[in-house]
């Protein structure tokens, strides 16, 4: 009887469990309809309002059903997408005339138009939103819906990335009409409702979200399971057991040590998605304690000194690039610098000999679990600065928010002389890459904790910050990134790539070069 | 009884306060800003300042901690800097998972761990003590992360038959429940088999045995009764720590229970619910405390209180 008993759990449990895999419903048709994938993610999102988005993680859940005026094309190109068109720029860049979809509805059947646009912006900008962060978008002046399918927004100062900028989450358009229903306040949205291709079903807070997909989707391209179902699951190697098992179908971030093995896996696909995210060790420019890292040598030979091509076999085991600029590639601004700061021990140590710097000594900071294999980068670069004479104290780490405590203050509290940092602009252009390379953004004004200072650079910057001829601040950008190549406020390391896994039952799985997935359109293969 | 019950709960309003006074100055001593975590690395400096201004970092200490007070005196935990919902329901929504955990895995160490134990202690000096006696420390030993992915990689990824991670699935529970039993299990055991051995020892049980008592009779009725207090103490205490304590099961399996709302909430530095969910745990100990002291006079009547 009790093996009886027994048998049938374990049979139930396979039924269930057979159950709970269910992507697979493929029709025969070219459609290619499926039931439900299931999504794994590493974070819960803290809320989906997308005025108080602060992570990609959050951001990407919330893209899936509510839509901003532009957006990314899959290579980081601003397109627009509640815009018909880009806007026209009024000669002083300071007005811009944006063009509006018609014939949009929101999910919840209300009508999408211009006044609903600036609703959406009004409120990202009213600080009696919670946790509203407008960020770079509070450039924003005035919101006018001139007529139904014209936004007119005017700024207070020009901002020449407006546009890429309006490509956030937060500046994302909610339907007015929800801001009051389903525990919504227009002060807190915890039930968001846009235009986008799935429609949110269920939350359980720290066990997953369900979408439904929106059959209305104004897009020329539809959503293809009738739900999406993202897990919660903050463990790197538990996301992996979960696709292995196949509890989910796709999996954003596995631990990177496994992605060759699961690349291996003929059941399995992985995608190398390009990231923004620069990783850097910064210098202390200003730096008191050990002021030989103000010499511009002694910080180029510590870029010298480093092995980035090993570091990024050997320790990210593939998954990023050596960085030929300081800014990834996906970024508007960027051009490639020209001198490579190519592996020369013998070099380095010269330099530091040249500079009087060769018993330097240097206290190195880093995070633990902030990026994928952090601290591991950064004992290997402390390794390296020992074999060309460096004394390195440290890595010394902590959790993100301690660490991010030390980091982010004045110079004259500096607690490390050199840290280990990661850089993703939110929007793709140079200029917020440039906010770790500007004066006037060192903290407690920001978090460029280099506290270089380059006027050179600065003026750039400024004049690429307000410019309206776009290939002119591709130039200025350019010359910008080329001296502070040369300034080597960094020892500059590498972008590394964002990794997804996904069941080879799956198809149309992408992503932004901003570390957001996309499987709004995924569908069974 | 009573009066003794009312005289407890009363000596534990000074205690619950002074912990509500201990966790809100703790929080506060932890380093980095709890501002500019929320805000991100990327938000403005009127971004970070508002966020302060809203959830009232700006204040002094003192003006905190009397709003922090006074709301406690009428029930209210504050709200979630992470979502912005009430503590008390950011709670209660994950107190249910954690409970159903903890519950099931008491069940399954009394159940096995007295057991085990007995038949231990029974078989004192066999290969079957020994194979027990090793399993229990096997069990206390074993890293519970370690325990989690062997699991997984069984019964997940070979077999198939129980889901790798979340509470979604309706069989979501198996694997936790039973990777947070092993270790109280193996505790239970292992107090069972000497709470026993002592018994086992003394005057009564040999004379239970020499007026021709049945050994299943000595055993239940004699002498596992009387070796049951100090299991009950452990159980106890083991209870009120698994409903705070299964902090790693909860992110191996992700679970959505309290220990990993905690965890989120410490690292995004949600000080309302790190003392709410704190809070609640001294709460939740004082109580499973007094119930354990209750059950002595139950499991041993020659207990009483006045």
């Amino acid at each position: 009887m009790p093996i009886r008993k027994l048998a049938f759990l374990l049979a139930l449990g396979m039924a269930v469990a057979a159950c709970g895999t269910g992507t697979s419903s493929t029709t025969t048709n070219a459609t290619k309809h499926g039931a439900n994938l299931n999504v794994a993610i590493g974070i819960d999102p803290d809320t989906l309002d997308p005025a108080a988005q602060t992570t990609t993680t959050a951001s990407q859940v919330v893209d899936m059903m509510v839509e901003r005026l532009y957006t990314l094309d899959s290579n980081g190109a601003t397109q627009p997408q509640l815009a018909s068109d880009f806007p026209k720029t009024s000669s002083d860049g300071l007005t811009y005339t944006i063009p509006i979809r018609t014939g949009v509805k929101f999910s919840d059947g209300t009508a999408f138009n211009a006044a609903a646009a600036k609703q959406g912006l009004d409120r990202l900008l009213n600080a009696q939103t919670f946790k509203t962060q407008p960020g770079v978008l509070s450039v924003i002046d005035t919101v006018t819906a001139t007529d139904d399918k014209t936004l007119t927004i005017k700024l207070k100062s020009p901002f020449a990335p407006f546009v890429a900028a309006l490509t956030q989450t937060n500046a994302a358009i909610l339907s007015p009409a929800s801001l009051t229903v389903q525990g919504n306040t227009p002060a807190q949205v915890k039930w968001p409702v846009g235009t986008g291709p799935y429609v949110l079903k269920e939350r359980v807070n720290g066990d997953h979200i369900t979408l439904t997909a929106n059959k209305d989707y104004w897009g020329s391209q539809k959503p293809n399971y009738d739900t999406q179902n993202i897990k919660i699951v903050p463990d790197d190697p538990s996301r992996e057991a979960l696709i292995r098992s196949g509890g989910a179908d796709v999996i954003v971030a596995p631990p990177l040590s496994d992605l060759p093995a699961l690349a291996q896996d003929s059941s399995l696909k992985v995608l190398r998605a390009k990231s923004d995210r620069t990783l850097q060790i910064i210098i202390d420019t200003v730096d008191t304690n050990q002021p030989l890292l103000q010499k511009v040598e002694v910080r180029q030979a510590l870029n010298y000194a480093v092995n980035k091509d090993e570091i990024v076999k050997n320790v990210m085991f593939g998954n990023a690039v050596v960085l030929d600029a300081p800014m990834s590639k996906t970024l508007f601004g960027y051009c490639p610098v020209g001198s490579n700061y190519n592996f020369d021990p013998a070099k380095a140590k010269q330099m530091l000999q040249a500079a009087g710097a060769s018993n330097l000594t240097v206290k190195l900071g880093s995070p633990t679990g902030r990026y994928p294999q952090d601290i591991k980068v950064a004992t290997a670069v402390a390794s390296y600065l020992h074999d060309v004479g460096v004394t390195v104290q440290g890595p010394q780490t902590s959790d993100w928010p301690t660490y991010l405590g030390h980091v982010n203050v004045p110079p004259a509290q500096a607690a490390f002389d050199m840290h280990f940092l990661g850089w993703a602009p939110a929007y793709l252009d140079a200029s917020q890459q440039f906010e770790q390379f500007r004066p006037d953004r060192i903290p407690p004004k920001g978090l460029e904790t280099s506290y270089y200072s380059n006027t050179t650079v600065t003026d750039l910057v400024v004049k690429a910050g307000a410019e309206v001829d776009q290939q002119k601040r591709k130039d200025e950008y350019c010359q910008a990134a080329k001296q502070v190549w040369t300034d080597a406020p960094w020892i500059f390391l590498y972008n590394q790539s964002f990794p997804i896994v996904y069941s080879a039952k799956v198809t149309g799985v992408g992503a932004f070069p901003n570390e957001k997935f996309d499987t709004r359109f995924a569908a069974p293969a | 009884m009573l009066t003794y019950v009312a005289r407890r709960v009363l000596i534990s309003i000074p205690t619950i306060f002074g912990v509500a006074t201990v966790i809100f100055l703790l929080v506060r001593l932890l380093p980095g800003d709890p501002a500019r975590t929320i805000a991100g690395v990327l938000a403005t400096p009127e971004d970070v300042e508002r966020i302060r201004q809203q959830f009232g970092f700006d204040q002094p200490l003192y003006v905190q901690y009397v709003t922090y007070i006074t709301h406690l005196l009428t029930g209210n935990l504050g709200v979630s800097t992470r979502t912005g919902a009430p503590v008390t329901e950011e709670i209660f929504t994950r107190l249910p998972y954690t409970l159903e955990l903890a519950a099931i895995s008491t069940v399954l160490s009394i159940l096995i761990g007295v057991t085990l134990g007995v038949i231990a202690a029974t078989r004192r000096g066999t290969p079957l003590d020994l194979l027990i006696s090793g399993l229990a420390v096997f069990g206390l030993s074993m890293p519970v992360y370690w325990l989690g992915l062997m699991l997984i990689i069984v019964f997940s990824i070979e077999i198939h038959a129980f889901p790798a991670a979340g509470a979604q699935d309706p069989l979501g529970f198996v694997l936790p429940s039973v990777t947070l039993a092993m270790f109280s299990l193996a505790l239970v055991a292992r107090q069972s088999r000497s709470a026993m051995l002592e018994v086992l020892g003394q005057d009564f049980v040999r004379t239970a045995r020499a007026k021709g008592a049945p050994l299943r009779t000595v055993l239940v009725k004699h002498a596992l009764r009387n070796a049951l207090l100090p299991v009950v103490t452990v159980i106890g205490l083991q209870f009120g720590a698994l409903i705070g304590g299964a902090v790693l099961t909860e992110t191996v399996f992700s679970w959505p229970g309290v220990g990993r709302l905690l965890v989120d909430s410490i690292f995004s530095r949600d000080y309302p619910v790190v003392q709410g969910v704190v809070l609640m745990l001294a709460v939740a100990f004082i109580f499973v405390n007094l119930l354990v002291d209750l059950l002595y006079a139950y499991v041993d009547p020659r207990i009483r209180y006045s």
